[in-house]
């Protein structure tokens, strides 16, 4: 209520002032769409990130959840809002993925990329089953029996993404399953109803530990912290780099001072201390990339994922 | 064992802790009881306010809110004749025509009551038996998921009201429903007619609030003048005969521990919750009753089944995340993300790694549904109010909170014209006399049946594997059983009419 109240005054406030000054932005509340439902990777760690933006500007940064349709709806919204850096919002590799197999129009570049705030590591994880207990038997095992090998992804999202990576660069086939969201995808290589599926140390650290599950390989330059014996791919063979990565963007058009000021304003929010601990805490690595870096890395991204479009549009 | 259990009692026994949870729930019973607003919506807005407190101290919170949410969507159930939340749906059908049979006092209570003791039975069932539960809930597949939809698909049979071939008639409008939109598996848009506002589909929460709050809003409005209730359905003495209803509701033992087995059998098994179990413990407390054609008219049974029903989930909600990390539902997973970020991992050795904290959301749970009953005992004076609010002000109020509560589940504005469109469809097919709950179900149930029947296909290219896993032939079984007595007892009944009145047919 009272967050309400400091809202509402907020954008009275802003009204009064008239078009704010780049210099001094951010002068009423920013509003932060988070494209996806809440509970979820992208929703828990932007709220961290809205959390230590309000601190280091002084201002509400209240989070508006608006799923639907792979995190498109509250994009296209997002997309008509004005570009006066008072609205912003979050993408990961799932919207050059939508766009690649048609599902919509917008692409990272329909956007200004602000900062890559947040990277989580994925692991190749295995079921505990009687073909396979290491990356390698699981691949012995795969080009022996094409198509045999169960992996569970969200269809056409970055789960399915990386699989067909990981297809192409081991010329091995496996057969889809559609699951919706890393918890669930989970539970069916617990349960035994998939063979192999991309999990992270908090959805899956646990039943490593436990030995339910193997981590086979990650999908990182180095070895992580949280799991010093899992190899990486590129100490496998094939340097794949599999991480579900989150960055803040501007509506297109913005002017640039008001971007590069929120740009300076992230970049102090990912040095908070709190704030890294907390989003290493729900799993995933605090990093920032500035605009430059961000759009290059998401370029880059783009090839590989247009080279694999077909694969994931089955 | 006894240390881990006493440091949890320690924490949650704590002042500022208690406080913070009678807040809660408070908060999760208004919340609920106002239709359109959710008890996820609640628990998002306390998401943030738990990020500075202590991890037991901000889940015990969280669960105070949670169990008030399941409870106090009943109040406008049994007053309004609208489900507060999509887990009250049966609570309508025999909770409104007792309150407006001039009992509402006695219709708040006894959901009260058997929501406060579906919450107890599922704590224990959690405490007791998390692990082992899961570990079953963890190994069923989409065959099984699959041909559990398929058996509570045949409890429309149950919801049908007046005439069979009309329930099913509306059963299958809800499949169709659920069709519009991005397919389940792989977002592709289906009958969107290249719209925007038929792009996200249609939201369960929006049909379902359009189904039952716009048409029964309407009705009310029709109804003003030619029924002369001047508004106040309610008698000016009430009573609520608290202790009496208890033991009211303790004489119906199998119903309320049957409704609630429901209960947490459906919450243990992540995808649908409370949205189910009500309508399936309903379902069955009719079928086993020596007297099923009171049902629909104000029975306690009905009552009682539908509440012990949803609350009952919340406990079984409980069982996948604390034995093994796996959230049930989206409230789950918020919980889960207010532990996490604490740096707790949640997962199959939250127990033995954090045992204080495991033993301190029991205790939290056992609190809350206490603190639930407090406040709901003393409170629903206040809620009995409400029917003695003339309707030309209760009638525009719910309406606003339906259309705000709609907009703010996904904040989109293109809901608000599906929500009117749905409210002019329930609205119609409530004056044809169309029952609307199996409509409802068949929303709920569309998409769960068929994410589930092509992830079988899609992991086994082999529909007999339907009927060689044991337990998804039961359930199958289960479905044909359900089928053949719902047949026999509609020849059943319809033989009896025609023997009262010759002349008249049965439908």
């Amino acid at each position: 209520m009272f967050r309400k109240i400091a809202v509402a005054a907020g954008l009275m406030a802003a009204a009064i002032a008239g078009p704010a000054q780049a210099q001094d932005y951010p002068t009423k509340p920013i509003e932060f769409i988070v494209p996806w439902g809440p509970g979820g990777g992208s929703d828990t760690q932007m709220r961290l990130v809205a959390q230590g933006l309000a601190e280091e500007t002084g201002q509400a940064v209240p989070v508006i959840n608006m799923p639907g349709v792979g995190g498109n709806v509250g994009l296209a919204e997002f997309a008509k809002r004005p570009a006066d850096g008072y609205t912003i919002s979050q993408i990961h590799e799932g919207l050059l993925i939508s766009n690649g197999t048609g599902i919509t129009d917008l692409n990272w570049d329909s956007f200004m990329p602000i900062a890559l705030v947040t990277s989580s590591p994925q692991y190749l994880t295995l079921s505990k089953n009687d073909n396979f207990s290491t990356f390698e038997e699981m691949v012995a095992y795969a080009k022996d029996h094409p198509g045999a090998v169960r992996a569970g992804v969200t269809l056409a999202g970055v789960p399915h993404l990386h699989m067909a990576m990981i297809e192409d660069a081991f010329g091995i086939q496996f057969s889809y399953v559609g699951y919706e969201g890393t918890g669930q995808r989970i539970r069916a290589l617990v349960g035994g109803n998939i063979d192999v599926a991309i999990g992270d140390v908090s959805s899956a650290g646990q039943f490593v530990e436990n030995g339910d599950l193997i981590f086979a390989a990650v999908g990182m330059p180095e070895r992580t912290a949280e799991e010093p014996d899992v190899r990486t791919f590129k100490e496998l063979g094939q340097d794949l780099d599999l991480a579900v990565t989150r960055g803040v963007v501007l509506p297109k058009g913005t002017p640039q001072d008001v971007a590069d000021a929120l740009e300076a304003h992230l970049e102090k929010v990912m040095q908070n201390e709190d704030v890294r601990t907390k989003i290493k805490n729900v799993g995933s690595e605090p990093v920032f990339l500035g605009q430059d870096a961000y759009k290059a890395y998401l370029g880059k991204l783009s090839d590989t994922v247009n080279r694999l479009v077909g694969k994931l549009a089955g | 064992m006894l240390d881990a259990f006493l440091a949890g009692a320690h924490q949650v026994f704590a002042f500022d802790t208690l406080i913070y949870m009678l807040i809660g729930s408070v908060a999760g019973i208004v919340a609920a009881a106002i239709p359109g607003f959710t008890v996820t919506m609640a628990i998002i807005l306390t998401l943030p306010l738990t990020f500075a407190m202590d991890p037991l101290q901000g889940v015990s919170v969280m669960l105070s809110v949670y169990v008030g949410g399941y409870t106090g969507g009943l109040i406008s159930a049994a007053l309004l004749g609208i489900p507060g939340t999509p887990s009250s749906v049966a609570t309508t059908f025999d909770a409104y025509p007792m309150a407006r049979g001039g009992e509402p006092g006695r219709a708040l209570s006894l959901g009260v009551w058997s929501s406060f003791f579906g919450t107890i039975i599922s704590t224990i069932i959690l405490i007791v038996a998390a692990p082992p539960l899961a570990l079953i809930a963890v190994k069923l597949g989409p065959w099984e998921y699959f041909s559990l939809i398929v058996f509570a698909l045949t409890i429309v049979a149950s919801l049908v009201g007046n005439s069979l071939m009309r329930g099913l008639i509306a059963g299958v409008i809800g499949l169709g429903l659920a069709t519009v939109g991005p397919d389940p598996m792989m977002g592709r848009p289906r009958l969107t007619f290249d719209s925007d506002i038929l792009m996200p589909g249609l939201p369960f929460l929006i049909v379902l609030i359009g189904i039952f709050a716009i048409s029964q809003l309407m009705g009310e409005v029709e109804d003003d003048g030619k029924s002369e209730t001047k508004g106040a359905l309610i008698p000016d003495v009430i009573e609520f005969k608290t202790w009496a209803v208890m033991r009211e509701v303790l004489m119906h033992p199998v119903n309320l521990i049957r409704s609630s087995l429901i209960g947490v059998f459906i919450g243990a098994l992540p995808g649908a919750g409370g949205s189910i179990a009500n309508l399936l413990a309903y379902d069955q407390a009719k079928r086993s009753s020596k007297t099923p054609e009171e049902f629909g008219k104000g029975t306690p049974d009905g009552v009682i089944a539908s509440e012990a029903g949803n609350s009952a989930t919340a406990g079984g909600g409980l069982i996948p995340m604390i034995a093994l990390g796996i959230p049930g539902s989206a409230v789950d997973a918020i919980l889960m993300a207010a532990l996490m970020v604490h740096g707790i991992s949640v997962g199959p050795r939250l127990i033995m790694d954090n045992a204080d904290l495991a033993y301190g959301m029991f205790i939290a749970m056992i609190v809350a549904s206490l603190m639930m009953l407090v406040v709901c005992v003393l409170s629903m004076r206040l809620f009995l109010r409400v029917t003695d609010i003339p309707k030309q002000f209760i009638v525009p109020t719910v309406m606003i909170c339906c259309v705000i509560g709609a907009f703010a589940l996904n904040n989109r504005v293109t809901d608000l014209y599906l929500l009117g469109a749905i409210g002019l469809v329930g609205y119609g097919l409530k004056s044809l006399d169309y029952p609307l709950a199996p409509l409802v179900l068949g929303v709920i149930l569309g998409p769960i049946a068929e994410t589930n029947l092509r992830r079988a296909l899609m992991s086994e290219g082999d529909w007999t594997v339907f009927f060689t896993r044991p337990i998804s032939a039961v359930l199958l079984a289960a479905a044909l059983l359900s089928v053949i007595f719902s047949i026999r007892s509609v020849l059943k009944m319809r033989k009896k009419n025609r023997a009262v009145t010759d002349e008249q047919d049965g439908d």
